[in-house]
């Protein structure tokens, strides 16, 4: 009898761990905030006027083209041979990092804006939320980063090649997951009203 | 002619979807029926970085179905404490 292959997720398996803990934890943030907002549905709709849609958007946008170029760093290490393929990951790397940290940028300048506005933690429920999820999710975006420097500087020294990119594929599946919690973050936090 | 790979394909649907997102609270268009759709169009962008950035569309199916069933409770939720 042929027996069925099973295909396991890319990167190492003690990741996927860590990611499939980190989705249940912001879940459970994410319905925390949902049915906080049950109780005082007005203070939460007025509390979210303070906040930038647009910088939310700008941040939305720029760990999107992030998480692209992570994946564009992946596919040429998968397609293309061992110098020309580390040579292009880097630069799709840098362009990622980069980005990464322009969402860093815009994200403290937010907070510095709250807190020079005299909104902290403890001014309300709703600000309570914003700071716990954006701070925490803020926490994520640097480790991710600090991750993806440290897969640069592999790829640059040819480290990574098409039979060996499971180092790679880790740090990516990370990255990715920065995106995707960011991906309910936005609506929840600055649209949905 | 411009030929998109996959990825480029998914990238662009989810910056589109991210601008239809924006404008709907930049707007404030946001009703009933429009909410769902947001939802909709959330779970949409969810399942194609599961699928496409994370590389989860041809490993097997557990493995697939842990995010995708996170997405769909967590959105659910959602609907569920805005609207009921």
């Amino acid at each position: 009898m042929k027996e069925k292959k099973i295909i396991y997720p890319p990167g190492d398996a003690g990741i996927w761990i860590i990611i499939y803990i980190e989705l249940i934890t912001f879940g459970l943030f994410f319905l925390g905030f949902v049915y906080s907002r049950r109780i005082d549905v007005e203070l939460f709709n007025s509390s979210q006027l303070a906040l930038n849609q647009t910088s939310g958007f700008i941040n939305t946008i720029l760990l999107l083209s992030s998480s692209y170029f992570v994946v564009r760093a992946v596919h040429s290490i998968k397609t293309y041979e061992i110098k020309k393929a580390s040579k292009i990951a880097t630069h799709w790397l840098n362009a990622a990092i980069g980005f990464g940290g322009i969402f860093l940028i815009i994200k403290m300048s937010e907070f510095i804006e709250k807190y020079s506005e005299g909104i902290n933690l403890s001014t309300n429920k709703f600000f309570m939320f914003y700071f716990l999820l954006t701070v925490f999710h803020f926490l994520h975006v640097l480790l991710g980063m600090i991750i993806l420097f440290n897969i640069k500087e592999k790829t640059k020294i040819q480290g990574y090649n098409k039979n060996d990119l499971k180092g790679m594929q880790t740090g990516a599946s990370y990255w990715h997951m920065v995106d995707l919690l960011w991906i309910i973050l936005f609506p929840l936090i600055y649209i949905i009203r | 002619m411009i030929i998109f790979d996959k990825y480029t394909k998914a990238y662009i649907v989810l910056i589109l979807l991210t601008i239809f997102a924006y404008s709907l609270g930049k707007f404030e268009l946001i009703n009933g029926s429009l909410f769902i759709v947001l939802i909709i169009t959330t779970f949409l962008k969810g399942s194609i970085i599961i699928d496409y950035f994370m590389e989860l569309k041809d490993v097997n199916f557990k493995y697939r179905l842990i995010p995708l069933i996170w997405l769909f409770i967590v959105l659910c939720g959602i609907v569920i404490g805005y609207y009921f």
